[in-house]
C-alpha cells in the first residue's frame, strides 16, 4: 500500500500536459463561445429590463401629465360655472329691479291719469248737474223767477251737490 | 483471499508500457488512459456545447452546460476574486470539468479513478500554485507581488522568518489541495471494497444483500462526492488566487 503515496513523475508530466492541452482547447472552442453567449444574453436581458423600466417611467410621466391637465380642466370648468352663475344672478337681479321700477312708474302714471279723469268727470258732472237742475227748476216753476232768486236756487243746488260729492268721496 | 492485494489492485495504477524520453520514462497506464478518456469526453461535450451556443442554438443540453458554467462563474470565481477573476475563468472552468469528468468516469465499473492517484492531484495542485503566482505577479508586478507575500507593516527583522513561513504556507495549501482530492476519491472506493469484502469474510449468503445495499449507498454518496470535490478544488483554487490578487 505504500505505493499509493508515491508520486510518479512520468504521470505528473502527462497530467500537466493533458491539462494544459485541455485548457487550451476548451478555452478556445468551448469557454469563449459559451461565455460570449451568456454575456450577450445577459446584456440583452439587462437592456430589456432597462427599456421596460424606461417605458414604465414614460407611461407614469404621461399619466402624471394627463392628471395635471385634467385637474386644470376641472378647475377651469368650475371657475366658468361659477362665473356663469354670478352673471346669471346679476342679470336676474337687474331684470327684477328694472321690472319693479317699470311697474312702479306705470302704477304712478295710472294713478295720476285716474285722478285727472276723476277731476274732469267731477267738473263735467257738476256743470251738467247745474244745467239740468236749472232746467228742471225752470220747467217746474214755469213762471219766471227773478234772476237773483234763480241764482240763489242754483247756488243752493250746487251746495247740495258739493255736499253729496263730498259724502260720496 | 488476500484483501490487501485485491485493494491495491483496485486503487493503484496499472502501467501497461513505458517509453523513455531522454532521462524521463513516461508510463502508459490505466489512470493515464482514464485521464485521456475524461479529457476526450470533456472536449467532445464542451466543444459541442460551445459550438451550439455560438450558433445561438438552445436546448436542454446547452442550458445544462451553461448552468454549470454560470455556477462556476457566479458562485466560485466572481465572489472570491471579483471582476479581476474573469480572465482566469477558462482555467477554473477547465479544472472544474476536468476533475468532474475524471471523478465520474472513475465510477464506471471496470474503470479507474484518475483523481484517486496522488500524482494526478499533485499535478493539478501544482497548476493551481502556478496560476496563483502568475495572478499575483500580474496584479502587483513581480516586485510588488514578492513584497505582498508578507503582511504589510512587518518589522524588517521579522522578514527572514516571515518569508519562509509564507512560502511554506503556500506550498501547504497546494499540498492540502492535492491530498484532499486524492483522499476523498479513494476513500469511497475503500469503503465500498470493505463492504463487499465482508461477504467473503463471513462466507455466508445472508451478508450479501446487506453488503450490496450498503455499497450501493456509498456509491450514491460517491456520485455526490464527485461533484463536491470538483467544486471544492475549484473553490479553494479561486480563494487562493483571490487572496494573491487582493493581498495587503
Amino acid at each position: 500500500m505504500d505505493k499509493l503515496l508515491h508520486p510518479e513523475i512520468g504521470l505528473m508530466i502527462w497530467t500537466v500536459v493533458t491539462f494544459a492541452g485541455l485548457a487550451f482547447i476548451l478555452a478556445r472552442f468551448a469557454w469563449k463561445p459559451i461565455l460570449a453567449a451568456l454575456d450577450s444574453r445577459e446584456d440583452s436581458i439587462r437592456q430589456n429590463i432597462r427599456s421596460a423600466e424606461e417605458s414604465r417611467k414614460a407611461a407614469a410621466d404621461l399619466r402624471q401629465e394627463y392628471e395635471t391637465r385634467l385637474a386644470g380642466v376641472e378647475a377651469k370648468t368650475r371657475e366658468l360655472l361659477a362665473q356663469a352663475e354670478t352673471q346669471a344672478r346679476s342679470l336676474k337681479d337687474d331684470l327684477v329691479r328694472a321690472a319693479h321700477s317699470e311697474n312702479a312708474k306705470l302704477l304712478e302714471e295710472t294713478r295720476k291719469k285716474l285722478g285727472e279723469e276723476e277731476r274732469r268727470l267731477a267738473r263735467d258732472l257738476r256743470a251738467e248737474m247745474a244745467q239740468m237742475s236749472l232746467h228742471a227748476t225752470e220747467k217746474m216753476l214755469r213762471r219766471g223767477l227773478d234772476k237773483p232768486f234763480q241764482d240763489r236756487l242754483v247756488q243752493e243746488a250746487l251746495g247740495d251737490f258739493e255736499k253729496w260729492t263730498a259724502d260720496k268721496k | 483471499m488476500n484483501f490487501v492485494h485485491t485493494l491495491e489492485h483496485h486503487l493503484l495504477d496499472h502501467v501497461y508500457s513505458r517509453f523513455a524520453v531522454g532521462a524521463l520514462s513516461l508510463p502508459f497506464s490505466k489512470h493515464l488512459l482514464m485521464m485521456w478518456l475524461s479529457a476526450g469526453a470533456a472536449v467532445l461535450i464542451l466543444v459541442l456545447a460551445g459550438q451550439m451556443a455560438q450558433r445561438g442554438k438552445r436546448n436542454r443540453f446547452v442550458y445544462f452546460i451553461e448552468s454549470l458554467t454560470v455556477f462556476v462563474r457566479d458562485e466560485i470565481v466572481i465572489p472570491n476574486i471579483g471582476e479581476e477573476g474573469r480572465p482566469y475563468l477558462p482555467y477554473f472552468l477547465t479544472i472544474f470539468f476536468f476533475i468532474l469528468f475524471m471523478n465520474l468516469i472513475g465510477m464506471v465499473p471496470g474503470s479507474a479513478t484518475a483523481t484517486g492517484n496522488i500524482s494526478v492531484t499533485a499535478s493539478l495542485a501544482l497548476c493551481t500554485l502556478f496560476v496563483i503566482n502568475v495572478a499575483g505577479m500580474r496584479a502587483h508586478g513581480v516586485a510588488g507581488y514578492v513584497k505582498s507575500l508578507v503582511p504589510h507593516g512587518m518589522p524588517v527583522w521579522l522578514l527572514p522568518l516571515m518569508y519562509p513561513i509564507e512560502l511554506l504556507g503556500m506550498l501547504t495549501k497546494s499540498f492540502a489541495l492535492s491530498i484532499r482530492l486524492f483522499a476523498n476519491m479513494i476513500a469511497g472506493h475503500i469503503v465500498i471494497f470493505a463492504f463487499l469484502a465482508l461477504i467473503f469474510l463471513f462466507g455466508k449468503l445472508w451478508v450479501a444483500p446487506m453488503s450490496v445495499a450498503a455499497a450501493l449507498g456509498i456509491n450514491l454518496l460517491e456520485l455526490f462526492v464527485a461533484f463536491l470535490q470538483a467544486y471544492i478544488f475549484t473553490l479553494l483554487s479561486a480563494i487562493f488566487v483571490g487572496s494573491a490578487i487582493h493581498s495587503h
